[in-house]
């Protein structure tokens, strides 16, 4: 597997690859510096225009985007206590409070170096980790992915979100999005209301941006025209050396970046946890935790370097098992397959340039926000903030609608975005998390092939869903999720009715 | 808005939206049944389980419901309009605006072609937003077009719906 490691490293860094690195970088300092924007709405919409490209150069642009994204966050949480992504909001407790002292340069310098070392350390460990998961999934045969599948599908709609039904039900709309359309092993028609349109299913890319990508359009679309920059937000102090920073934060940096991986690998947990745990570590383990809220340059280091951790370690369920960590990583699975790439153990001996030239793709990115999030970097993307919503909202609609008309040049396949668009924004408003719906759509199909396919092999008898071990193991973690998050409501239930009392 | 309302309000959508997960998990089921054997399996399982999982919620919903009627019955005498529910959209106007301008746009996409539309498309959605400095607004047309023209003419040469009057 290290051979192949090695092997890779040239084509991770061909002219087309890094260009696409560095492209991609910067795309996703851009999204993430604006509020409202994120990741994967960034990455959805890039997808379709990655179709006549190289895998490499597509999951290239993917990487960029997303560390680059995690550390665009942080400028208007630093500068505006606006979080530009989820991840964001623990960067905001001390960040703001820094830029209010005049600090705002030595914070966005911290927050950069942070994010970089924890993306490094985060694409070190998929480098290590993924390979010999890789080899332990080779023994999983459809009964084991068909647990895989439902694992990874009920612990994210238990895990997101506060309600358990409302995840399941998100979960299990995915699942019959996906079943519309011929069965691939009856050839059935389901779903399909005698349409042509519906019979070759909907096409994943086409839910994704509809689902992520038009919901924060449309409430952006809905507040009054703004911008969210002012030339009082920015007043950048010279900051210390780079030298001064590694020894201040070194301690935090390797804590937050261990919180962040071991993050990442769950699935469903996300990097705002990741940020969160890692600050509440901080501040726990610092001498002057009192000072933490007020503006202390090592709460945004743990912040983002735990946020940041989380990026690549996503990616170990996702390239191993098929099962993504969180929804960018779901796109890094709708990014292969479009071209052609199964996810799974077998993905590391079909197409080992790929899938290990990816994590050093990841591992470049990491270290390319060094260069490009630099104060002058920094100071030039912080001017997008600049850019009124009135003329983000069309030209963001003229971007999805230009990427989904190029995956099939169809025109319906825009008014089908619009309804998962629309669909998403509803769902939102009434409370049920979007990423379930996401997974079921991607997973759905893969537990029903497996489940089907055991059936055949076994001729029908389901017991062997549970008398092979793996399977058996994998059973009994989904039971301790189910159980865990059982308890955990009970004990909910029961503070608040000893509050009422 | 105060708390109570809101919960009202949460209460009320939750049990709506439990009722339409029921009905969508009851048409799974129904049309599941149709299908050829093992194709019928998953349908049927998810359609009953959506069902199941709808219940709870229709439970809480209509439990929440009667209790905050009840307590608004004995208190206020049969008053129900106390507390007006929040609108499930924030701001009416912007929102059918943007989503008219949207249907609009992807009807006249294959008409009139990619660049003319797309550009109309972001100077009227701008205006109506709110964006009133025209120079702002012609610039940055002007400008994302020719950048996605570069892109996708002369970069991917990606096919996109002809402009009307290059169409012979």
């Amino acid at each position: 597997m290290f051979e192949s490691l090695l092997n890779a490293l040239p084509v991770a860094l061909q002219f087309g690859s890094l260009i696409s690195l560095f492209v991609g970088t910067l795309i996703g300092i851009l999204i993430g510096a604006l509020p409202g924007l994120n990741p994967v709405m960034a990455i959805a919409l890039m997808l379709p225009l990655t179709y006549g490209f190289d895998p490499i150069i597509a999951l290239g642009l993917v990487a960029g985007i997303y560390n680059g994204s995690m550390y665009g966050g942080a400028i208007p949480a630093i500068l505006l206590n606006i979080p530009g992504t989820p991840a964001a909001i623990a960067t905001t407790f001390d960040g703001y409070p820094m830029t209010r002292k005049g600090e705002g340069g030595l914070a966005l310098k911290t927050a950069c170096w942070s994010s970089a070392i924890g993306g490094i350390v985060s694409a070190l460990a998929l480098m290590t980790l993924a390979p010999m998961l890789a080899k332990v999934t080779l023994a999983f045969g459809p009964a084991e992915y068909f647990w895989v599948a439902v694992f990874g599908l009920v612990s994210i709609a238990v895990l997101v979100g506060k309600d358990v039904s409302k995840g399941m039900l998100s979960a299990l709309l995915g699942v019959i999005i996906g079943l519309v359309g011929v069965d691939a092993i009856s050839g059935e028609e389901r779903f399909t209301f005698d349409s042509l349109y519906l019979s070759g299913g909907f096409e994943l890319l086409i839910v994704l941006i509809g689902l992520y990508a038009v919901p924060p359009v449309l409430e952006m679309a809905e507040r009054r025209n703004e911008s969210y920059f002012n030339s009082d937000s920015f007043r950048a102090k010279p900051s210390g050396g780079s030298l001064g920073l590694l020894r201040r934060h070194w301690r935090t940096w390797s804590r937050s970046s261990l919180i962040g991986v071991a993050v990442g690998i769950l699935p469903g947990a996300g990097g705002n946890l990741a940020a969160l745990l890692s600050y509440n570590e901080a501040k726990r383990k610092a001498p002057d935790p009192e000072t933490f809220g007020s503006g202390n340059p090592v709460g945004v280091a743990a912040a983002e370097s735990g946020n940041s951790a989380d990026n690549a370690a996503a990616m170990i369920p996702s390239l191993t098992l098929g099962i993504p960590g969180n929804l960018v990583a779901a796109l890094v699975l709708g990014a292969l397959m479009i071209h052609g790439l199964q996810p799974g153990p077998q993905l590391f001996t079909r197409a080992p340039d790929v899938v290990f030239g990816f994590m050093w793709q990841m591992l470049l990115t990491a270290m390319l926000l060094l260069l490009l999030g630099g104060m002058v970097a920094t100071r030039l993307f912080a001017q997008v903030l600049r850019m009124p919503s009135a003329l983000l909202v069309p030209t963001t609609l003229v971007l999805m609608a230009v990427g989904v008309y190029t995956v099939n040049g169809n025109v319906t396949d825009l008014y089908v975005m619009l309804a998962f668009g629309l669909t998403g924004y509803l769902l939102n408003r009434l409370g049920f998390p979007l990423a379930p719906v996401v997974l079921g759509v991607l997973l759905g199909p893969m537990a029903e092939q497996n489940f089907r396919l055991t059936m055949l092999i076994a001729q029908n008898d389901w017991t062997v869903l549970f008398t092979r071990p793996i399977s058996l193991g994998i059973v009994a973690l989904l039971a301790v999720v189910l159980l865990s998050q059982l308890w955990k409501t009970l004990r909910h239930r029961r503070q608040s009715q000893d509050q009422a009392a | 808005m105060t708390r109570k309302g809101s919960d009202k309000t949460m209460n009320y959508r939750d049990l709506f939206s439990g009722i339409a997960f029921l009905i969508i998990g009851v048409t799974t089921v129904w049309m599941g049944n149709d299908f050829f054997a093992d194709a019928a399996y998953v349908p049927i399982g998810v359609g009953t389980l959506m069902g199941a999982f709808s219940l709870p919620l229709i439970w809480r919903g209509m439990k929440s419901v009667l209790t905050t009627r009840a307590m608004t019955d004995s208190t206020t005498g049969h008053n129900m309009t106390t507390h007006p529910a929040p609108a499930l959209v924030d701001h009416p106007a912007r929102f059918t605006t943007t989503l008219g301008c949207c249907l609009v746009y992807y009807t006249a996409l294959p008409i009139v072609g990619f660049y003319t539309t797309s550009a109309l498309f972001i100077t009227l959605l701008a205006v109506l937003l709110g964006e009133r400095r025209p120079a702002v607004i012609a610039g940055i047309t002007v400008g994302f077009i020719t950048l996605l023209y570069a892109l996708f003419a002369v970069v991917l040469k990606r096919p996109l719906p002809v402009e009307f009057f290059l169409a012979s």
